[in-house]
């Protein structure tokens, strides 16, 4: 038992010196401040990069509206703390409705297969935005609403260090909590809805009930990343949740590697530490180069590109694709 | 273990090292001023960050050409976050603790303004003229925050006002973008109306990006509108217009300073001729200009081989209001003494027609007006001067 204990120990270590080693450059090249804003905002994603690697790369479902799951945490966040509820007791709260909307938003699964169910996760991520956006008595629709900081029986998350270090700690409970739920019947149940649902309903398991599971653990998820994003972001409109972020977290489920939940930490390094640091890059090009309009946008989809041609299966998912 | 603890040693240490740096005055060294911009060079708004962006530019290379500021030159350090407040708050970390911005000019866009304003002001560093109707860029007074975009609930009040009681119009309408944008607009037309004891008749509005508003002027047609005042940018400006046009209805349409470009009248052509629009700035036409525009209007295809436009001026016009100030503050040059000298400076109208900015110890806001303007045989003439 104890020799088991410390292999998973050692793993553990292993899986995190890396990370230790990227905190560290970034410390040094970046300055404190920037580099903890920049992991506080990594683990951030992260989180919301769990909810679609539970539901797309898990459970095999096609999600394309999951920042408006984070948009339903985040509002719920904001909502809450303004009321006086402390910040860390309105997390779950966030959680519950990014896993209540995971649900509604999974319900046309029971109807719908493939592309099509995917075109209705889009359809519920624009009625989101929507009603986000109108219902102003509650959201201030889109003139948007400012948050505090994240605080607690009088102490407050200000620095970047503090922010970082409950980014991280969430993040590592997330993941701590995914990995358990992967290990279980529930996750064999996604994994075999994934690979063949007819086999897998054939073999006893209740396809409908699993991919709504996959929706409600995933929404949890990208609730709480909406949770803490509103404190880190300190004001958020719907706009903010639309498409393009949609978009942003299943490319980083997928340039992290959508079958293992390490996958989603490391979508949200490229994701989020790629494009500044291209900007750091940038400033060194000389004269009109560094002017030029979209040089990011550009090098950030070459960088993509590279990896998905050299990784298919992800970063964290091996050489090979699968 | 030991790799372990090596690992934690090396990582306290490396914090404890960040922490310890001086905090010398931020930005400015004997040689140099480096003033950072939250742009927006990629994202919906490019169209305006990129002539701002080359309006500063000229104006500091101009300022470094005869000398510097007190013999510092003036770095300007630019970020582009595409109107994406994460990639703001990024940005804004990196121009401060990186590039060790002295000031922030020009930052584009609510969301990036809203996400990267407190970590820019906390760091203590000035919050200058931001591209964005928000009022907590100004209110409430804070030291190091500045703005001298006229609101757009003010001016469109003004020239609502202005429009409804010189020509009698009886039944006013809105289309609008739903955004904050959109309800700053809504806000100023209202307030206008009811001041002149009226209301909006008729309202609409479209989502940003929205390309086919055919239905928002079949709604606005059949409330018998006789004044549609716009809250668009300039795509939608023109689509408006158009779509009028088409129909067969030859109804009056105010735009605000958003739709007041050279872009609405090139892309628009005949349908948005009389077209009504508010401009806090003139557009830099070469014809017809005085000897000093013309001459900066050469200087600026020059340096960047393109025709200037009413957000280059803009852009010029911000890095100046900088550079006076940062003169008039003098060598010992901090936040801090260049916001009380910026709330003693007035600027006078200058060669553009700008309106003239002034800043008070309890006003941080350097303009509230704006003036009519009209399109004319394809081009922006003013009709009015600025409005109160």
């Amino acid at each position: 038992m104890s020799a088991a204990l410390s292999r998973g120990a050692g793993a553990a270590v292993r899986a995190a010196l890396p990370w230790l080693a990227v905190l560290l450059l970034a410390l040094a090249w970046l300055g404190t401040d920037y580099a903890l804003g920049k992991a506080t905002l990594v683990a951030t994603y992260a989180i919301a990069g769990l909810g679609v690697v539970v539901v797309v790369g898990q459970a095999g479902q096609i999600a394309l509206g999951q920042a408006a799951l984070v948009a339903l945490g985040a509002y719920a966040q904001a909502l809450l703390v303004a009321r006086g509820v402390p910040a860390p007791l309105a997390l779950p709260a966030a959680a519950a409705a990014g896993a209540l909307g995971g649900a509604l938003a999974s319900l046309p699964a029971r109807r719908l297969g493939g592309l099509y169910f995917g075109m209705s996760t889009l359809a519920f991520a624009l009625i989101v935005e929507e009603a986000l956006a109108r219902w102003e008595s509650l959201t201030y629709g889109a003139a948007g609403l400012a948050v505090g900081a994240f605080a607690f029986a009088g102490w407050r998350a200000d620095s970047t260090l503090a922010q970082a270090a409950v980014s991280v700690a969430a993040l590592a409970l997330a993941l701590l909590a995914c990995a358990r739920l992967l290990a279980s019947r529930h996750g064999r149940a996604w994994r075999a809805v994934r690979d063949d649902e007819l086999a897998a309903a054939a073999c006893g398991i209740d396809t409908d009930a699993a991919k709504m599971q996959a929706f409600v653990v995933g929404g949890a998820l990208s609730g709480l990343a909406g949770g803490l994003y509103a404190h880190w972001i300190g004001f958020i409109s719907p706009e903010q949740f639309g498409l393009v972020f949609s978009f942003e977290l299943l490319m980083l489920a997928f340039i992290g590697g959508a079958r293992r939940i390490a996958g989603a930490a490391w979508g949200a390094l490229v994701i989020v530490a790629i494009p500044p640091l291209i900007s750091l890059l940038r400033d060194r090009l000389p004269g009109d180069w560094a002017r030029a309009s979209g040089l990011e946008l550009l090098l950030f989809g070459a960088v993509i590109v590279a990896v998905v041609l050299l990784r298919p299966a992800g970063l964290a998912g091996g050489g090979q694709g699968r | 273990m030991n790799a372990l603890r090596r690992l934690a040693l090396a990582l306290a240490s490396s914090l404890s090292l960040a922490c310890a740096l001086p905090a010398a005055a931020a930005g400015v060294s004997a040689d140099e001023i480096v003033v950072g911009t939250v742009s927006d060079l990629s994202g919906p708004i490019a169209m305006l960050g990129v002539p701002v962006r080359d309006g500063m530019l000229m104006r500091f290379d101009e300022a470094n050409a005869a000398g510097g500021v007190h013999g510092r030159r003036i770095r300007l350090a630019v970020e582009d976050a595409g109107y994406d407040p994460k990639r703001a708050v990024l940005a804004a970390r990196k121009l401060v603790q990186h590039d060790q911005a002295f000031a922030f000019i020009a930052n584009m866009g609510t969301p990036v303004v809203m996400a990267s304003m407190p970590i820019i002001v906390d760091a203590g560093r000035l919050h200058l003229f931001p591209f964005s109707p928000h009022r907590a860029t100004y209110e409430p007074l804070h030291p190091l925050k500045f703005q001298n975009f006229a609101p757009y609930q003010d001016y469109m009040e003004a020239a609502t006002r202005h429009m409804v009681r010189e020509r009698g119009y009886q039944r006013s309408c809105l289309l609008y973008q739903d955004d904050d944008y959109g309800l700053e607009v809504m806000k100023g037309v209202e307030k206008a109306l009811a001041g002149l004891g009226s209301e909006l008749v008729e309202r609409t509005s479209y989502k940003r990006g929205a390309t086919d508003l055919s239905s928002q002027v079949a709604r606005l047609r059949a409330a018998r509108c006789d004044l549609v005042v716009l809250a668009t940018v300039v795509r939608e400006t023109v689509a408006a217009m158009s779509e009028a046009r088409k129909i067969g209805w030859n109804v009056d349409m105010l735009v605000t300073a958003s739709g007041y470009s050279a872009q609405t009248h090139e892309l628009g052509g005949a349908a948005v001729e009389g077209l009504y629009g508010v401009s806090v700035l003139p557009h830099p036409y070469a014809e017809g200009a005085n000897s000093q525009l013309a001459a900066w209007i050469e200087r600026y295809r020059a340096r960047f081989k393109a025709e200037p436009n009413v957000w280059s001026v803009m852009g010029y016009t911000l890095a100046d209001l900088f550079v006076r100030t940062a003169e008039a503050t003098g060598r010992e040059l901090t936040p801090e003494r260049f916001a009380r000298t910026l709330e003693g400076m007035a600027f006078t109208r200058d060669y553009f027609g700008s309106p003239a900015y002034r800043f008070s110890a309890d006003d941080h806001l350097g303009n509230r007006k704006g003036r009519l303007a009209q399109i004319r045989n394809g081009r922006w003439e003013l009709i009015t001067d600025y409005l109160d």
